[in-house]
This record gives C-alpha cells, structure tokens and sequence, in this order.
C-alpha cells in the first residue's frame, strides 16, 4: 500500500518536472525572451546572475599565487599603458562618469577609477580575483578573456595598476597610463 | 585543386596565428596618442610627496627621462621637478 502511494507521489513529481521544463523550453523557443541589453533583469535574474557569477570567480581564484612584486613601479608603468588601451572605454579614468559602453553595457562595466564599498576584501583577494577576471574573462558581460592573448607577467601589471587606480588623481593617471620615454627602458 | 585547398587550409590558420601575435605585441598597447604632462608634477603639493610611494617613483621613471633629454639639449630641466624627486627630509 505505502509502495503504491510512493509511486503515485513519484509519477505525481516526475510529471510537474516535465511540465516545468516543457513550459521553460516553450518559452525559450517562443521568442518572448527580452534580448535587448535596454531591458534590464529582474532583481531575483540579477541577484541570481550576480551570485552565481561571484561565487565562481571567488572559488576558481581562490589558489591563484599573487606575485610578491605586484607594488612596484616598473608593474604600474605597463599595467597603466595597458590599462589605457584595453580597460578605460569601459572602466572609466580618473574624474569620468560614463563612457558609450558604460551607459549601453548590460550588466554595466563597474567603474574601476572608484572604491567599491561593497567589497572590502584583502588585497591579496582582490588581486586574485582581479588576475581572474582578466585572464579569463566572463560570460555574456562584455568581458573578454585577455588571456588568450596576454601572459600572466602582462596581466599581473594591469593588477598592480588597478589596485593603485582608485587612489589616482587625473594628473596621476595621464602620466601612468600615456607613452612615455621611459617605457622602453621598463620593457 | 586539391593541393590549392590544401594550402589555404594550412594558410588561413597561420595568417590568423600571426596576426593574433601581431595584435597583442607589448607596443600595440602603447597608448601612442599622449605624451605624458610632466609639467603637472610641478603643481603638486610636495609636503605630500611620499618618495616610497611606488606611484610617484613609476612618475618619476616616467618623467626623469625627459628632463634628461632637455638637458642633454642645452634647457635646463624644471628645478621644480628636480626638487619634487629628492627625498622629503621630513622621512629621514
């Protein structure tokens, strides 16, 4: 008797779970998904995306070595010429609110030039996370894996230069991040 | 025919291998369309100068270089910033 019941409750679960992922491909197929990167989530997609996507960084980027010379000068001078010219567009410069691809990205590009009170993590953390990040990009965000391209030693620099970047003035920041004689002495 | 498909099998790939290497060069993210404004320095405040901070020692190695130049061309080089590079000797 109690065996009969549990298979009804069995087939009774089995046929819901069909259903729901019937209605779910039925939806996907139907074309009513809003695509557009001008309609934003709802706050449970948001929170659910944003979750799920700082739990993977910080679980994949938890063992990474961070190097012990990240805070020298020589790593600020690159990661600020490499900075330039792969980051700013979209992660802003000292004293620049938004940019084109700010304000058409969804999600939108995290201002980098600003301390994020949110994420009073160690250093270190950051740093790894940051390396992460870099190197392997994240999926439908815009951000692309540098790390098909770039060593690690390129990577490491751009770090140094953006744990130093919320602290840069825009005079400090040009002077880091433009061409300078002394770059082919550093290379 | 067969040997002309051959080729662009081995080609098209090399090309792109190359061009990929090509594109992410050290240089080619130079960014080449500013000079860095030296002449800035000259307008901090110096009794907040920190010679330890790596930032301001990664301006200097990027700005001392000029000042050579200029020297080495007969100008001098900003006192200023020459002042602005010795230690503070409030950090002795």
């Amino acid at each position: 008797m109690s065996s009969l019941k549990f298979l009804k409750c069995f087939m009774c679960i089995a046929f819901v779970s069909g259903m729901v992922v019937l209605a779910g491909l039925g939806f996907i197929y139907s074309g009513y998904y809003p695509m557009g990167a001008d309609s934003k989530h709802t706050k449970l997609t948001y929170w659910a995306l944003e979750t799920l996507r700082e739990r993977s960084i910080s679980r994949a980027a938890q063992n990474i070595e961070v190097p012990a010379d990240l805070d020298i000068p020589a790593r600020l001078l690159r990661g600020g010429s490499d900075y330039a010219a792969m980051c700013a567009g979209c992660h802003l410069v000292p004293d620049k609110m938004n940019s084109d691809f700010t304000l058409g990205l969804y999600p939108e590009p995290p201002n980098l030039t600003l301390n994020h009170s949110g994420h009073d993590e160690p250093k270190v953390v950051q740093a790894r996370e940051y390396f992460w990040i870099i190197k392997h990009g994240i999926k439908a965000s815009g951000m692309p894996a540098w790390g098909a391209g770039h060593t690690d030693e390129q990577i490491w620099n751009l770090v140094a230069f953006l744990q130093r970047l919320p602290e840069l003035s825009p005079e400090q920041y040009q002077i880091l991040s433009a061409q300078g004689s002394s770059s082919s002495r550093n290379h | 025919m067969k040997r002309q498909f051959l080729s662009y099998f081995v080609a098209l790939p090399a090309l792109m291998l190359a061009l990929s290497a090509q594109a992410h060069s050290p240089e080619e993210h130079i960014n080449k369309g500013q000079a860095p404004n030296c002449a800035a320095m000259k307008d901090m405040d110096h009794s907040k100068i920190d010679m330890n901070d790596p930032v301001m020692q990664a301006m200097m190695q990027k700005c001392m270089p000029q000042d050579e130049a200029a020297s080495e061309d007969g100008h001098p080089s900003h006192d200023m910033e020459a002042d602005a590079y010795k230690p503070a000797e409030h950090q002795h």
